[in-house]
């Protein structure tokens, strides 16, 4: 977005603040999604309902699963999915700390306590194995693995660990869909998993998310939930499939609504064209940003054609330039960044009820991670002026 | 089933389409500018200091309930006869809903006196629903609570704009916080969505951080290069309106007062077309359908049992009904807190079935509920003779 939305809405002055010349990300509404959603408004029926629920059925169709439960965001999916696996009070859940806070509070929303891994290093951002092995408990109910900027966690050998241990793994998929294992989707591996259809993800809409199981149990429930925990909704009722109902069990507002399971819709038609768009600007990337010294990229070349490409990452050497360097591509080249991220464990609110909690490789990450602008219609020229200012900004 | 009359309608006239559409055109769907402006323009509304909008009214109530300082071990005084979600908001922070009696079947709002009764020293707060749109006694639970210290949160999820005093002092802005339902049957709906209204700065500024997981920037102040990194400062939610429901919101507020008319004008054509039906009843009186800005229209049968054949009548003749069952019966409810006994909301509940209410109805589509309803009534005398 290069010209400020709804000018007349916006008092900005130069002084107080300036959007970016190059967003680092950006969402774009294409034509066909405006129908998607003008239809829906102009049928006057916007409480869950039918197309959520074909909106489901193309997205569990998507990755191959059972069951896809559209909710309010990736935070409540988060929720559910923990309450599936039985996390309650005293439960602990193993959380990377190099991820969104939603990951590690969706545990304290259940009772539990989030106990956190470190991540591999610098070439591999996703949780460690070895680290989560080490953290397990009499009281471990669930693991939950990142799938870090869309590169696939190591699932499989998580799930290894959690099945010897009857623990539950749990997928958080937030920066997929899209990426695979072998040709398996993420967001399959596990009890449950959660995506995101935030604003600025590879599928995004504004608020929503998604749970996916192949679990039937689970699913019921977590459509249960999502809903006040009431035996029937709105759409069972208005479509005549039922009269009244129950409350079996403490729920939440978690539904997500008609325009917005329309609008995912229209734009999952387009998402792998996107993710090919989005993979090819990382190799771009990755290869210009190679050869240049102090930084380093995550990942190897190889990986990038099964992951999502939902950021592009790169790594500072120099552990106290983070905030120079991200100050220089701002003002000296127009370039927004952001920092994928601030770890968890090291936020105030985490700092007070979980003290001396250490995780060297996430510290040093955060420190020095730089997420630099990519989006599906990102032009090459933008892209060449992102990676000249990188070139300027290094030195 | 296709109704002749469902329960609400809702049109979404071509001006609302296309502001969200201009919404969506901009690329910007994160909570940022047309967000603020409705929450300024919804305070002024309601006349109320501030504004906070989140994702819905269940949010809404879950957050007021954390902002006064409800935790474990703490009690809350709740109407008996709501939707579940206002119990529900006092168990997410771990405190005990104690239901509370209404006025009758007639009057299905809280009863003060019962309210008083039901303090004790763990005590804290008090969740008083304006039922259906009707007001409920703020003004007096606002002394009440004043008296023993206690945080009055109004749930005003079915109320917008409904009038509190003969000054037309609206409804949010008497307790210390109030919350409001955005939700598609709702007088102002945008699908899914809910607000907040406080006059408390404080009170606010724990809503507001809360329902974006207490980080201190959000995506739109780094957008703008007001902030570069954040700090999460609690464990918050991720209960954030977006750009487009804000949008669709906006432009429909210009409209709601007359949309409430309409909701009224049909409540004053149900009560005129349907007074003095041999075995129907109506809630509140004519006063009170003035106060009131018409989320539901119930009416009153004798008994469960004529309620019950009431509404399968009315479904016969394609008209939709609805009705609240108590909270305490709820499965979920019994087993939690045990059997409880509240006779005035068991009877209300049994008795009661809400007729199609919203602004969008015909004169036509009026006439048929109403005929409906005469035939019902004829039906069940002409079983009972």
């Amino acid at each position: 977005m290069r010209c400020p939305p709804a000018s007349s809405l916006i008092r900005l002055t130069a002084a107080t603040g300036t959007f970016p010349e190059i967003p680092f990300f950006d969402l774009r509404v294409e034509e066909e999604d405006l129908e998607a959603v003008a239809e829906t408004l102009r049928s006057g029926w916007l409480t869950m309902g039918p197309r959520t629920e074909k909106f489901e059925g193309m997205f569990a169709d998507y990755v191959g699963a059972r069951h896809a439960v559209a909710v309010s965001s990736c935070t409540a999916a988060l929720h559910l999915a923990y309450l599936g696996a039985g996390v309650g009070e005293g439960d602990e859940v193993i959380v990377p700390a190099f991820t969104f806070a939603a990951t590690a509070a969706a545990a304290i929303y259940c009772g539990g306590t989030p106990v956190f891994a470190d991540i591999p290093g610098k070439h591999d951002l996703g949780i460690d194995p070895e680290d989560v092995e080490s953290k397990i408990t009499d009281r471990t109910k669930a693991v939950c693995a990142v799938h870090f900027a869309g590169y696939p966690a190591p699932v499989e050998r998580l799930r290894a660990i959690c099945d010897e241990r009857g623990i539950a793994l749990i997928e958080d998929a937030a920066h997929g869909p899209g990426a695979t294992i072998d040709g398996r989707h993420i967001g399959t591996f596990g009890l449950a998993s959660c995506f995101s259809f935030f604003s600025n993800k590879v599928l995004s809409v504004g608020e929503g998310g998604m749970l996916v199981t192949d679990d039937d149990e689970l699913a019921a429930r977590a459509r249960r939930l999502r809903s006040y925990g009431m035996t029937s909704g709105t759409w069972a009722r208005h479509s005549g499939a039922t009269i009244t109902y129950d409350v079996t069990e403490l729920g939440y507002n978690y539904k997500l609504d008609e325009p917005r399971s329309a609008m995912l819709m229209s734009r999952l038609a387009r998402l792998d064209r996107d993710l090919a768009r989005r993979r090819e600007l990382i190799m771009i990337y990755r290869r210009s940003l190679s050869e240049m010294d102090g930084l380093t990229l995550p990942y190897r070349d190889e990986d990038v054609a099964t992951a999502s490409g939902y950021v592009m990452p790169i790594l500072l050497d120099d552990p106290d330039f983070q905030r120079e360097f991200r100050a220089r591509l701002r003002e000296r080249h127009g370039v927004q960044t952001s920092v994928f991220y601030p770890a968890t464990h090291t936020f105030t609110a985490y700092r007070e009820r979980y003290k001396d909690v250490s995780l060297p490789n996430t510290e040093l990450a955060s420190r020095t991670e730089v997420t630099i602008p990519l989006f599906s219609h990102l032009t090459d020229e933008d892209q060449m002026r992102v990676i000249e200012g990188i070139r300027d900004s290094l030195k | 089933m296709s109704w002749r009359v469902p329960l609400a309608k809702l049109e979404i006239p071509e001006t609302d389409v296309q502001a969200v559409l201009d919404c969506l055109r901009s690329g910007w769907l994160t909570m940022g500018p047309r967000t603020n402006d409705f929450e300024q323009q919804f305070a002024a509304y309601v006349g109320s200091p501030h504004a906070v909008a989140v994702n819905s009214c269940t949010a809404a109530l879950h957050l007021s309930c954390i902002a006064a300082g409800l935790g474990p071990g703490d009690e809350a005084i709740v109407a008996g006869m709501t939707f579940v979600s206002t119990p529900n908001a006092v168990r997410y922070t771990g405190a005990t809903p104690v239901l509370c009696e209404i006025g009758g079947p007639e009057d299905m709002n809280i009863d003060v006196a019962d309210v008083e009764r039901r303090i004790t020293p763990n005590t804290k707060a008090v969740l008083a629903v304006h039922f259906c749109g009707y007001p409920a006694p703020v003004l007096e639970l606002r002394e009440l609570c004043d008296a023993h210290g206690l945080v009055l949160i109004e749930d005003a999820a079915q109320a917008v704009a409904a009038t509190v005093d003969d000054s037309g002092r609206r409804t949010g802005t008497v307790g210390d916080l109030a919350c409001f339902s955005l939700f598609s049957k709702n007088q102002l709906p945008v699908g899914e969505g809910g607000m907040v209204t406080s006059a408390n700065e404080e009170l606010v500024a724990k809503v507001r951080s809360l329902r974006s997981h207490a980080m201190t920037s959000v995506t739109w102040d780094r957008h703008r290069g007001y902030a570069d990194t954040y700090d999460v400062v609690d464990v918050g939610y991720n209960f954030r309106l977006d750009e487009p429901r804000a949008a669709l919101a906006l432009s429909r507020l210009p409209r709601l007062d007359e949309s409430i008319e309409s909701r009224r004008a049909l409540a004053r054509t149900y009560r005129r077309e349907l007074a003095g039906l041999d075995g129907l009843g109506f809630v509140w009186d004519d006063a009170a359908v003035e106060a009131a800005s018409h989320f539901a229209f119930p009416v009153l049968l004798p008994d469960r049992q004529a309620r019950d054949r009431f509404r399968e009548r009315l479904q016969e003749l394609g008209v939709q009904t609805t009705w609240y069952p108590a909270i305490h019966q709820f499965t979920d409810y019994t087993q939690t807190f045990g059997e409880l006994s509240l006779p005035k909301v068991e009877e209300a509940a049994d008795r009661h079935a809400a007729l199609p209410m919203s602004s969008g109805f015909s004169a036509e589509e009026a006439q048929i509920v109403v005929d409906a309803v005469k035939q019902a009534i004829a039906a069940e005398l002409d079983a009972a003779a």
